[in-house]
């Protein structure tokens, strides 16, 4: 795949700051799809027993 | 037949906007080819305009536009407004639509490449993307290339307005790409780094912007370990962060802005009769209502099928009327923050790029209600020059007249020296009939005030 130029800078800093918390982003983003996939069985078990 | 590239459209080689013959057209350059394609060929383009997120567009054949792979005719928005002129829930609301583009854009596999608030335009309350060439493919383990940017052009200001002052929104016009990080930093309450979003998208992004300045750190330097939930998580961050961010109506000052009028509420009534009627018989098709407070003769308009504005210096007033038009729309109305004393210049490169509040008219009316005696008075205006303005911002005006034994003007008289000898109905008449032809005058009963309806001759 050929690389797309930006026409804006990005900024070292803001590009870098972006790696630097980006574990920590993906994984608060893990545990909220976890949570939202859980909290979905639950409601729908709730739902098939009422 | 002429044809005219827009002032502001020359920084990104992937495409320019032009008018040719009044009609307004979009260049895509062969430059933004896999820009556009990425937009059309994911299904993002009907997806975004469906939600009224992206401004709808037809490809057309137009030949004073050679070397477009294609040309775009976009539709039209009733005004072009700038981010300067916004309250704080208009840049909230705007901040949010460009997370929302942003969170559907990779759904369909691409991703904003820009996220400048120029690129939002509101139709009514609703906020809406005007550039169709802010998209690319979505990249692989590369961080989002216009972070920086939404947190200079949205999350700074935004910060700013809701923690310190809604009018820190001027220091907008001084920085057309956003706040620096490191100035609302420092403008900052220490308060604001207790907000986890904010200690992190505002400071700690502002240090990194200042330790990393000039290294040309690249996506090379990034290692591309970027990943997708890494991205929908930064996405998510902010706009926990921004939905978090409020400004307060203080006390009662919003819900009783009427109150301390000098008018009886049948004055009011008679003068709003006034303004419906000029506006049924003449029907104007834009109006501008200058120092609209909260706009409620504006409404009257857009009421009536016109495009209103409602221009107003104080921003909590705008605040309120612009939450006032989302409660209850008429879809016609735009509440913008405007010094009508310094009505907002044209800005940017050979001052090209943003017209000014002038440029972008002419109204088909103005409507300049209990306005006049604070240019003249407050603002020390003579009548003359404000006549000679209205002049060029419509060939219509309803003006109000407010003599120096009301109330309203004996308050700003108070503290002063009269040194206004010509504010007088006759000094009043005089001024405006030197630009304009007289159609009516009524008086306002209740009151010493009179309503004059003039139009340009020419």
């Amino acid at each position: 795949m050929t690389t797309l130029l930006a026409y804006i800078d990005p900024g070292s800093g803001s590009f870098l700051f972006q790696a630097t918390i980006g574990v920590a982003l993906a994984a608060g983003m893990s545990i909220k799809v976890f949570w939202r996939r859980l909290r979905s069985r639950f409601s729908s078990e709730r739902h098939d027993r009422s | 037949m002429t044809t005219r590239t827009a002032g502001g459209s020359f920084r990104d080689p992937a495409g320019f906007v032009f008018t040719h013959e009044d009609t307004l057209y979009r260049h895509v350059t062969p430059q933004g080819e896999p820009f556009y394609r990425a937009l059309m060929d994911s299904g993002l383009s009907p997806h975004l305009v469906e939600r009224g997120l992206l401004i709808a567009h037809r490809e057309v054949e137009v030949k004073t536009s050679p070397g477009a792979i294609a040309v775009l005719q976009p539709e039209r928005v009733p005004f072009v407004s700038f981010p300067y002129e916004w309250c704080f829930s208009q840049l909230k609301a705007a901040a949010l639509a460009t997370l929302d583009i942003q969170a559907a854009a990779m759904e369909h596999g691409c991703s904003l490449r820009d996220a400048s608030a120029y690129n939002i335009q509101f139709v009514g309350t609703r906020p809406l993307l005007i550039d169709t060439l802010s998209f690319e493919p979505l990249p692989q383990g590369r961080p989002w290339v216009a972070y920086r940017q939404f947190c200079q052009h949205f999350l700074a200001p935004l910060a700013l307005m809701s923690l310190v002052d809604v009018r820190l929104a001027g220091l907008l016009p001084t920085h057309l790409d956003g706040l620096p990080l490191n100035l609302a930093a420092r403008l900052l309450p220490g308060r604001s780094k207790l907000r986890g979003g904010l200690l992190l998208h505002l400071h700690q992004h502002a240090r990194s912007q200042q330790r990393h300045a000039g290294t040309g750190a690249s996506q090379d330097s990034t290692g591309g370990k970027f990943s997708q939930q890494a991205l929908q998580g930064l996405i998510e961050s902010l706009r926990k962060t921004v939905a978090r961010l409020d400004v307060q109506p203080e006390g009662s000052t919003w819900v009783n802005y009427y109150a301390g009028d000098s008018y009886t509420e049948d004055a009011l009534a008679h003068k709003e009769r006034l303004v419906a009627s000029v506006l049924d018989e003449r029907q104007p098709k834009t109006v501008w209502d200058l120092g609209a407070n909260m706009g409620r003769y504006a409404r009257l308009a857009a009421e009536r099928g016109a495009t209103a504005l409602a221009i107003e210096g104080d921003p909590v007033a705008v605040e309120a009327g612009w939450r006032h038009e989302a409660d209850a729309p008429t879809g016609r109305m735009l509440h913008l923050v405007a010094d009508l004393g310094n009505p907002s210049p044209a800005l940017g490169w050979a001052h090209a790029e943003r017209e000014s509040l002038t440029q972008r008219g002419p109204a088909d009316l103005v409507l300049a209600l209990a306005l006049v005696h604070h240019l003249a008075i407050a603002g020390n205006v003579p009548l003359g020059r404000v006549a000679a303005w209205f002049a060029e911002l419509s060939r219509e005006v309803l003006v109000e007249f407010v003599p120096k034994s009301d109330p309203k003007v004996e308050g700003l008289l108070a503290s002063r020296e009269d040194v206004f000898a010509d504010y007088s109905p006759a000094g009043f008449e005089s001024a405006f009939d030197a630009h304009f032809t007289r159609v009516d005058r009524f008086d306002i009963p209740g009151s010493d005030r009179a309503l004059y309806h003039y139009r340009r001759g020419d």
